[in-house]
Order: C-alpha cells, then sequence, then structure tokens
C-alpha cells in the first residue's frame, strides 16, 4: 500500500461521497476546444449539448433527475485533453461528449475507461477504436469508412477502367490513399499509378505529365484543397482528360479559387453537410439550434457530437440506469436509433457503421450540387 | 517523347522563375559577400503586392495589355523601394561589422517580413485571379504550353539578356563590376559605393518582383512563408550556377528547374529535393566555386 493508492483511495471515496450527496441532479461532461483554432467548433458542441439537455431537463429529465453540463476546455491539445479528463472524472460525470480532434479524444480515451466515464467523439481517425474501450463509442465515421465509399463511387458507379491515386505525405492524406488504393483493389479495380505530391510545392506539373502518359480515366486526390486546387488547374493546363474526384479535405471554397475554370464538374466526396440531411430529427433540432443561436453549426461534427448525447440519454432511459456499463452494452445493441445525422449504429468495438458520405459536383459558378449515390 | 518534352517544358518554367529570384541573390553577393537571406521573402512578398495592385484597380475583369503593364511596373517599384529600405536599415549600419553579424540581420529582416506578410495579409492563402492572362495553350504534338508559360519564358529571357548588357555595356555596370571586385579602390577611382549598392538592390528587387509576379499568376495560391520555398531554390540555383555570377545563377536557375522536373517525372518526387541536394553536394566538390564562378583567393 503506497501513498499514491491511498490517496487514489479518498479521492474515488470523495468522488462516490459527492455523487451520494448531489443526488437529484446528475452530470454530463463536454469536453470540447472552447479556445483556439477549433473554437467555433468546441463552442457548437457545447452549444448542441446545451440544447438537448434543456430540452430533456424541461421535460423531467433524467429518471427524474436535473442533468448538469460541465464543459472542459481542452483548445484541442493533447496536453490539456489529458488535464480534462481528469477534472471531469473528477467532477463525476457519468458521460463526456467530446472532443473534437482525434488527438485530444484519444489523449483522455484511458482516463476514462479506468474511471468508467462513458466517451463519445466525433474524431475520425481509425486508430480511436484500436483500444477497444468499452467506455468509448464513435458518434462520426472513420476514415477508412471513406475509402470504401469512394471505391464503390469510381469503380461500380463511374465504372472507371484506370484509375490514379495521389495524395500528399502527410499521414492523413496517406493513410486515405492507401486505404483507397487498397479498397480499389478489393472491388477488382485498376489502379493503374498510386503516387504522391509534396503539399505545398505548388508545381505538380511533373508528376502530372508521368500520369498523362498513362492515359487515366479519373485522377483521386486524398489530400487538402490548397495542392487539390492547383492540382486540378494544371490537369487542365497540359490537357489531361481524366475526371477528378477530391477527398473531403478537398470541400473548401478555395478549391473553386485555385481551380479556376478547371473546377467546374470536379467531383468532391465528403459527409453531408448539416443542411442536407434528410431525416426528420435533423429538421428538428437545426432549426431548434438557429432558432436558439442565431447560426447554423459550423459543420457537421457538432451535429454527430449531439447524437452521440442522445444515444447517452436513449440508454439511461432504457436501461433505467445510470450503470455506464450497461447503458455502453445498451447501445451497442441499438439498431437504426434515429440520429439527427441519420440512423445511429454501433459495434462491439464502439465503431459507428453505416456511413453516409455524399458526392457533391461542382458548378461553373463555384456552387456544389449533390449527384446522386 | 512528348512526355519528355513536355517534362522539359515544365522544367524550363520553373526554371526560369528560380533564375530571376537568384539574380538577386547572385547581385547582392557578388558586390557585398552577403547572402540576402530577406530576398525570398521579398518574392513573395511582391506576389501580395501584385494580387493587391490587381484587385484593388482592376476587379476580376480580364487585362489588357496596358494594365498589365501598369501592374507590372507598380509591383517592381514598391517593392524596389523596399528592398532600398531594407538595406538602408538591415544591412548598411552593418557594413564595416563582421560578415556573421551581417547574415544575422538577413536571416532577422526574412523573419520581419515574413511576419508582416501574415499581418498584412493574414495567415491563410490568398488567391490571384484566373484569368490575369488568356488561359490560351498551344498544343505541338502532345506537348501543351500554356500563354502564361510563353510570357514567362519570353520575358524572363528579355530580363536575363537586358541585364547582361547593362552589367557588361553600361557605364553604371563597369561601376558594379568594379565595386564587386574591391569596394574601396572603386571609391577611390570615384565610385559612389553607396549607390552602386542601392542599384544593385533596387535591381535585384525588381527582378524577385518579377519573379513573384510571375508565381503568383501561374500557381496562384499565395502563403506568407512561401518566401522561404522559392529562395531557397534560388539560393541552391546561385550557388549551383557560382554565387557572385550573374551568367551563373540564369544557368544555375535553368539547371535546376531541369533537373527537378526530370527526377520528379522518372525516379519519384520523394526523391527530387533529395537528388537535388546531392546535385549541389557533387557540384561543390568537383567546382567549389560553381559551374561559372571566378577562382578568387579569399582574404584571410
Amino acid at each position: 500500500m503506497n501513498l499514491k493508492k491511498i490517496t487514489g483511495a479518498i479521492a474515488l471515496s470523495a468522488v462516490v461521497a459527492s455523487s451520494l450527496i448531489a443526488s437529484n441532479t446528475v452530470k454530463i461532461g463536454v469536453q470540447a476546444p472552447i479556445t483556439g483554432k477549433y473554437a467555433n467548433e468546441g463552442q457548437s458542441i457545447e452549444n448542441f449539448v446545451k440544447l438537448i439537455v434543456d430540452e430533456k431537463n424541461a421535460q423531467g429529465g433524467l429518471l427524474g433527475k436535473q442533468i448538469e453540463v460541465v464543459t472542459c476546455d481542452d483548445e484541442a491539445k493533447a496536453q490539456k485533453a489529458a488535464v480534462c479528463a481528469k477534472k471531469l472524472s473528477n467532477a463525476g460525470v457519468f458521460a463526456v461528449i467530446g472532443s473534437y480532434t482525434s488527438g485530444a479524444t484519444e489523449a483522455a480515451q484511458t482516463t476514462y475507461y479506468r474511471n468508467k466515464v462513458l466517451q463519445t467523439s466525433d474524431g475520425t481517425s481509425d486508430s480511436l477504436i484500436k483500444r477497444k474501450y468499452w467506455t468509448f463509442f464513435r458518434n462520426s465515421f472513420p476514415n477508412s469508412s471513406q475509402s470504401d465509399f469512394t471505391a464503390l463511387y469510381m469503380v461500380k458507379g463511374k465504372q472507371y477502367k484506370r484509375i490514379v491515386v495521389l495524395s500528399d505525405y502527410s499521414s492523413y492524406s496517406a493513410g486515405l490513399g492507401d486505404a483507397t488504393e487498397a479498397s480499389v483493389k478489393a472491388l477488382g479495380g485498376n489502379v493503374i499509378f498510386r503516387g504522391k505530391i509534396k503539399s505545398g510545392v505548388q508545381n505538380f506539373t511533373a508528376t502530372l505529365t508521368k500520369i498523362k502518359a498513362m492515359n487515366p480515366d479519373v485522377i483521386y486526390y486524398s489530400g487538402y484543397y490548397t495542392d487539390g486546387g492547383l492540382l486540378r488547374s494544371q490537369q487542365q493546363q497540359l490537357q489531361i482528360n481524366a475526371d477528378f474526384v477530391g477527398g473531403d479535405s478537398n470541400d473548401n471554397p478555395d478549391f473553386y479559387k485555385l481551380a479556376g475554370k478547371a473546377a467546374e464538374g470536379t467531383v468532391l466526396i465528403n459527409f453531408p453537410t448539416p443542411e442536407i440531411l434528410p431525416y426528420p430529427e435533423a429538421k428538428k433540432y437545426l432549426s431548434a439550434y438557429k432558432a436558439r443561436f442565431k447560426m447554423d453549426p459550423p459543420s457537421i461534427w457538432p451535429v454527430t457530437n449531439a447524437d452521440g448525447l442522445r444515444a447517452v440519454i436513449e440508454g439511461v432511459e432504457k436501461t433505467k440506469s445510470f450503470d455506464t456499463k450497461k447503458i455502453a452494452q445498451y447501445v451497442r445493441q441499438m439498431k437504426d436509433f434515429a440520429g439527427i445525422t441519420g440512423p445511429f449504429n454501433i459495434r462491439e468495438d464502439g465503431e459507428r457503421v453505416g456511413a453516409k458520405f455524399v458526392v457533391y459536383k461542382m458548378n461553373a459558378n463555384g456552387t456544389k450540387k449533390v449527384v446522386t449515390e | 517523347m512528348d512526355t519528355f518534352l513536355q517534362q522539359l517544358i515544365n522544367g524550363l518554367t520553373v526554371g526560369s522563375l528560380y533564375a530571376l529570384v537568384a539574380l538577386g541573390y547572385t547581385m547582392v553577393y557578388g558586390v557585398m559577400k552577403l547572402i540576402n537571406f530577406a530576398h525570398g521573402d521579398m518574392v513573395a512578398f511582391s506576389a501580395y503586392v501584385g494580387l493587391t495592385i490587381f484587385t484593388q484597380f482592376y476587379g476580376s475583369n480580364a487585362l489588357s495589355l496596358v494594365n498589365i503593364v501598369i501592374v507590372f511596373s507598380l509591383t517592381a517599384i514598391v517593392v524596389a523601394f523596399i528592398g532600398v529600405l531594407l538595406e538602408r536599415l538591415a544591412y548598411r549600419p552593418l557594413r564595416t561589422a563582421p560578415r556573421l553579424s551581417a547574415v544575422v540581420s538577413a536571416l532577422g529582416a526574412s523573419l520581419v517580413i515574413q511576419n508582416g506578410i501574415m499581418l498584412i495579409w493574414g495567415p491563410n492563402m490568398e488567391i490571384f485571379p484566373a484569368n490575369v492572362f488568356p488561359s490560351t495553350s498551344w498544343n505541338f504534338g502532345g506537348v501543351i504550353i500554356s500563354f502564361t508559360q510563353v510570357v514567362i519564358l519570353a520575358l524572363s529571357a528579355v530580363l536575363m539578356i537586358s541585364l547582361y548588357i547593362f552589367i557588361n555595356k553600361t557605364k553604371i555596370g563597369t561601376a558594379i563590376r568594379a565595386t564587386a571586385i574591391d569596394q574601396s579602390a572603386a571609391k577611390l577611382m570615384g565610385i559612389n559605393v553607396n549607390r552602386i549598392i542601392m542599384t544593385i538592390f533596387i535591381v535585384g528587387s525588381m527582378l524577385g518582383a518579377i519573379g513573384g509576379l510571375f508565381i503568383g499568376i501561374y500557381y496562384r495560391g499565395l502563403t506568407f512563408d512561401m518566401g522561404w520555398l522559392y529562395g531557397l531554390n534560388a539560393f541552391i540555383a546561385a550557388i549551383i550556377g557560382g554565387i557572385g555570377s550573374i551568367p551563373g545563377a540564369m544557368l544555375g536557375g535553368l539547371l535546376l528547374g531541369l533537373f527537378n522536373a526530370m527526377i520528379s517525372g522518372y525516379i519519384s518526387t520523394e526523391w527530387a529535393e533529395t537528388f537535388t541536394f546531392i546535385l549541389l553536394i557533387i557540384i561543390l566538390i568537383v567546382r567549389p566555386t560553381g559551374l561559372l564562378g571566378e577562382k578568387t583567393a579569399e582574404k584571410v
């Protein structure tokens, strides 16, 4: 018995004691970047949580208890995330929504697992479910689901016969590029070239000239818009008559500006933006959000986090308990729970399955239109 | 064959941009024995200035030849002014100081300009309009040359030839060459060294400004730290050609562009930078003064 264990035991009993005293309220944590580069996303996650919690409280609360929201700002930094995880666990929350980035989510995972606190995040990195913690489930879709969807679109949908896959050297882009190449091959598609470009060098004509000689049907690029737009414009300048399909990070207005005239007809594959979600829950909650906060959520991610929270609430109400183990098991068994972002299904390892992606085509004036899958 | 020719055109276009920028390094080094690390950032600054003038005065309409000449001249004048200011503030007070002090001052100036760009225009990417030059291009049996490429190649060639004539055939050019050989002896011959150095900065900055504008028009995406990328490549070009030598900078730039395009095209983009530095090392081992550099006895 060392000092650490004793203090640990005291802290634990303090947590138990405090949760016993405050028996008419129950706490839910929000771990999100409230300040810093992703502040708008983090604040929107907090807002959406408050919206749903207030709705629940007005209906009489959760199993008769009022929900209290405890927010911790992790600034999208791993170190701060670890501190937040301890802080929120000590505050006695039974579930945590967030964080926004995969990095900050991963840094907090183990602490929540040890404290038996549920955690749900929109992080898309495949590594988030590697540790198979029962406390964690993802409310968005992993990067690997994008590659499967993209491959299906290119091989089965458009019937491309000669596919070029390009990425940059970043782990996100190269990972998505490799995954897409593998998915295309798994569908029996023909990847004639898998290349990498250096992000930021601006001159991609050497690689494109090499590709031109291979006569591709389509060029798929899994990197960011700053390079994707230039790639598309230089592709047109070199008169390479292939379609261009971009991964989710190409979906930015600057892609259109960089690609110029060549932007027209470019295809982008991304998660649906909030305003085009077709589900009844989406209409209800997004208009409530807009009415209260006077703006739309900046992206789909705060909305998927809201779905994570709604799944937890559903779990509490159906199991009639705050036992996190039971809730986690229930969430993993739900069949097509009606989420704002579509049917909500969680696999045994905490992965959300049934990914929905949208194919956009760029118009000449820079607007996008959804093309049917 | 057409793939090879296309890579040749690609390489020459980038190469002439490197050459224009490399001239700024080599001219300053030739006269002051100073590596002006801020030059790359001046190039980035020119692209931003050019973009601002374009959007301020001409909106999004296609430009006439007169307007283009005005924008290029205005940008060159603004950048030349900043170049002179840079020399006055960062280099002239250190002219008699040890060489290391001047190098540190140059690195500082580079950071000041880079951060200045970020504060004025913001950290996000700025984008040049696509219609500065007509998007016409010609197809010669599978080899495609765009109008912009033709302008870049032609104007770079004209500028380099004029510079060569200016340095070798005019009185000021002779004075510049004299100052490069020996500053104090040049002073004794009645040459105003300060004025010569100012001229060098004006000409070097103007060439950099044209290079920056071409980079903006050709690649369109501007980031505040882009000067580093072009600065480094141009600096390597200047060393390959022999730093201090004006034809050397031109040759070095073109060679570097071609070499990069061929490595990227036929081996791998991943290895392009590695091979570039290997080339640099080999050239420095075989010819320490660069391809066209003159052998000079270093004062110790």
